[in-house]
């Protein structure tokens, strides 16, 4: 790990960071229900782009740093462009507004379907050799 | 607009960098449970509810919540190498399957404690320190949202 390193991880992670919170406000302009949109689709395209580039450029999932690939753009971009803190927040106000069965079920769906995501883009990348 | 871009990338920097030293600080464990994430997962959310609360009572400006918030707590989560550790653990081997559910289940349940711990913590403290506000105790799910 070198200074480098910390440097593609924080350029990443801070714009990883503004293109969730621009994506969060543009989908909050179009949708107004209690589901939380915005923070599914930001976990689950995040999730399918770390699966693609991952398999694509052969990454092991343990290697975060060394290169401007998996410092910059895994753990800096996508590391700052999703969020599990966000994601346990809305589910609870989803639990205050809705109560339990809500909640439980969007955190469940935003795990699956981001698997779902990470493995498609997984699968996609070897199709493309 | 500008401030708030700056706030947010700012913060979402220092978060990937925190996440990035988590890594480096907490140890592997054999079964490859991957317990750096889910340290950074759990101080981000803590950090978010405690943040939440204090923006909701006042406390600290919408600048201060943006930059904790959603750059800070931001950075520092991740679900991409949450989902992804997740189904390269569960599709190596029987046992990293039961590894990977136990990984999620867990990271799951103390994320979504961690909010609401994070979110009582401030409430806990401003009632000790403005006394006869103690009924708040007895609602700890009544948030006003």
């Amino acid at each position: 790990m070198t200074p480098l390193d910390v440097m593609w991880v924080g350029l990443g992670g801070g714009l990883g960071s503004l293109l969730r919170w621009l994506t969060g406000r543009v989908i909050g302009e179009h949708y107004h229900g209690d589901f939380p949109v915005g923070t599914f689709l930001i976990n689950v395209s995040g999730a399918f782009a770390i699966g693609y580039l991952s398999v694509l450029f052969k990454v092991d999932w343990r290697d975060r740093y060394g290169t401007a690939l998996n410092a910059g753009v895994l753990t800096g971009v996508l590391g700052g462009y999703t969020t599990f803190s966000s994601m346990q927040l809305d589910a609870v106000k989803l639990a205050g507004k809705r109560g339990g069965v809500p909640a439980a079920s969007y955190l469940l769906l935003s795990v699956l379907v981001g698997q779902l995501a990470a493995a498609l883009g997984g699968t996609l990348a070897r199709a493309q050799g | 607009m500008v401030n708030i871009v700056i706030l947010v990338f700012v913060g979402g920097a220092l978060g990937a960098m925190l996440r990035e030293f988590t890594m480096l600080m907490v140890p592997n464990l054999v079964d490859n449970f991957p317990l750096d994430i889910l340290v950074a997962n759990l101080v981000a959310t803590f950090l978010l509810g405690l943040v939440t609360a204090l923006h909701r009572r006042q406390v600290v400006s919408e600048d201060a919540e943006m930059l904790v918030g959603t750059g800070i707590a931001g950075g520092l989560s991740t679900f991409s190498s949450f989902a992804y550790g997740a189904i390269v653990l569960m599709s190596a081997s029987t046992a990293g399957a039961v590894v990977a559910s136990f990984y999620v289940v867990i990271s799951l349940v103390l994320g979504y404690i961690a909010v609401i711990v994070g979110l009582r913590r401030t409430r806990l403290s401003m009632n000790r320190s403005s006394a006869g506000k103690r009924r708040s105790w007895k609602q700890p799910f009544a948030f006003d949202m």
